[in-house]
């Protein structure tokens, strides 16, 4: 579970880009993060994958205070939490298949163990042609999807997404919107963050809007 | 995919950090061989002189011939003496040759008799009471157990020693300095990748074996390179006849060789400590 109980952020001296947050998304739960430009949804995220600790408030990850956990600890929930970044973050020198092995790689996993999984993922976001492709040759699109790749692919429990469907064609964007479903329906918490209120409001899933502070389950953000 | 393929190090610039450490591990190599030649030669003349003493009578004190005999008496009746033979005419010639020549004058000259003295270095005889028991009887002759230039060889060996030891620290500290700073370039230039690795889910030490790893092969090939041209620069400065002739007994020890294993050990751990601990360092402050 995920809770923010009167949570505040802001970059250094600067303004607060968050303010007296207050949610919990559920195990296993699909939630819409929205907001205008600026309204704070990749800070949010940015909290949640621990690159930065709450300016105010509390958070609560896997049943612990995020502000207690040591770099080590950090290291050890960063692999229970798959991040597709809005720039990907791709590493240019290393292929396709080996930027979506790098969480198995970097938890001790051998190579033979886990080459069939990457392959399959890749299959799976429709780049089984592309394996041995470094990201410089890949499209926008194709990146999204090696970046989605690489978040899913040690099994996390909690899937963090920013703007994933922002550089791709609505076909496509359809298609990873349904990848994320898939990846829900087999028990994975997703926290979903976009501008695009279309496909939010044709979805069904909770959402948290961070412009207004509000919440479509009831909840106050 | 190797683990330390996942940052993308340049072969050029490891292959230049390689050459300074290759350098330092050279001067390391000649430090200790220095270190273990001085020493050598220094037990060799405290060791060769110190079952020796000598007893010089001095040939403006008047009737040497008697003197020697008084002296021999002395000494043969004191405690810690194996036997005391007279040198020569000749022999105390050949010990002047080097600063006279081969000069047939040589046997007019006034030169002082010179009493070769076995001692038994388990009980070396007190020198004052000999001293003392020569001034007594035989005014002019001085027992010499050569302790001043035992002294003497003693301190040299452990000046040199000292210096090796001054010269070790000053190339262990400007292979750290390399590899600190080469650490840290590095870290600045991939902090992009390293900030992925991290978000990845790898720990600070993680990191820190990429580089260890990297710095390993490193401080080896440097260690090897550099300990190849010292056995050379050895081997070739032992094969010059004019050094040689000038320092016939500057040998180096029959485990001299352990040198090189020992100094590329050395620089190889060294490599690897210091960018674990500044990679480590480096990322715990925030970098």
């Amino acid at each position: 579970m995920i809770l923010f109980e009167n949570v505040g952020f802001r970059y250094g001296r600067g303004p607060d880009i968050l303010q007296g947050l207050n949610f919990e998304i559920p195990d296993g739960e699909f939630t819409f993060i929205t907001g205008a430009s600026g309204a704070g949804k990749s800070s949010l995220l940015r909290l949640l994958y621990l690159d930065d600790l709450p300016t105010a408030g509390k958070i609560s990850l896997f049943e612990r205070d995020v502000a207690t956990l040591t770099r080590d600890e950090i290291a050890w929930f960063r692999r229970r939490i798959g991040v597709v970044f809005q720039d990907f973050r791709l590493l240019d020198h290393l292929t396709a298949a080996e930027n979506v092995a790098l969480p198995l790689k970097v938890a001790g996993a051998r190579e033979a163990a886990y080459r069939d999984n990457v392959a399959e993922m890749l299959h799976w976001v429709g780049l089984g042609e592309q394996m041995n492709v470094r990201p410089p040759h890949l499209s926008g699109g194709e990146k999204q999807r090696v970046a989605i790749a690489r978040a899913v692919v040690a099994s996390p429990d909690i899937i963090l997404a920013d703007e994933p469907t922002g550089s791709v064609d609505p076909e496509m964007a359809e298609r990873i919107m349904q990848l994320f479903l898939e990846m829900n329906r087999l028990g994975k918490t997703i926290v979903f963050a976009t501008h695009d209120l279309e496909m939010v409001n044709r979805s069904k899933q909770p959402r948290i809007d961070l412009s207004t502070k509000t919440t479509n389950n009831g909840m106050a953000a | 995919m190797r683990r330390s393929s996942l940052i993308p190090f340049k072969a050029g610039g490891g292959f230049l950090m390689a050459l300074i450490v290759a350098a330092m591990a050279f001067l390391a190599c000649f430090a200790l061989g220095g270190a273990l030649g001085a020493s050598k030669l220094a037990n060799a003349w405290t060791e060769g002189l110190s079952g020796a003493a000598t007893v010089r009578i001095g040939a403006e004190d008047g009737a040497p011939e008697q003197q020697l005999g008084i002296v021999l008496d002395i000494l043969k009746s004191s405690e810690g003496v194996i036997d005391a033979v007279p040198l020569t005419t000749d022999e105390v010639a050949a010990l002047l040759k080097p600063w006279f020549g081969a000069t047939p004058e040589l046997a007019d000259l006034p030169a002082p008799a010179i009493v070769a003295v076995t001692i038994d270095p388990l009980n070396e005889p007190d020198t004052a009471i000999i001293q003392a028991r020569l001034d007594g009887a035989a005014a002019g002759a001085v027992y010499d157990d050569h302790g001043e230039w035992r002294g003497r060889a003693a301190s040299a060996a452990h000046a040199v020693r000292s210096v090796a030891i001054g010269a070790l620290i000053v190339c262990a500290f400007a292979i750290a300095s390399v590899v600190i700073l080469t650490v840290r370039t590095g870290l600045s230039a991939h902090k992009e990748n390293i900030a992925t690795l991290r978000l990845a889910g790898a720990e600070d030490r993680y990191v820190a074996g990429l580089y260890q790893s990297r710095y390993f092969w490193l401080g080896l090939l440097g260690g090897v390179l550099g300990c190849l041209l010292a056995f050379a620069a050895m081997i070739g400065f032992d094969a010059m006849p004019t050094v040689s002739r000038a320092l016939p007994a500057l040998e180096l020890p029959t485990y001299w060789w352990l040198v090189f294993p020992g100094v590329i050990l050395f620089v190889v751990i060294l490599c690897i400590l210091a960018a674990r601990f500044t990679v480590l360092g480096t990322l715990r402050r925030g970098a």
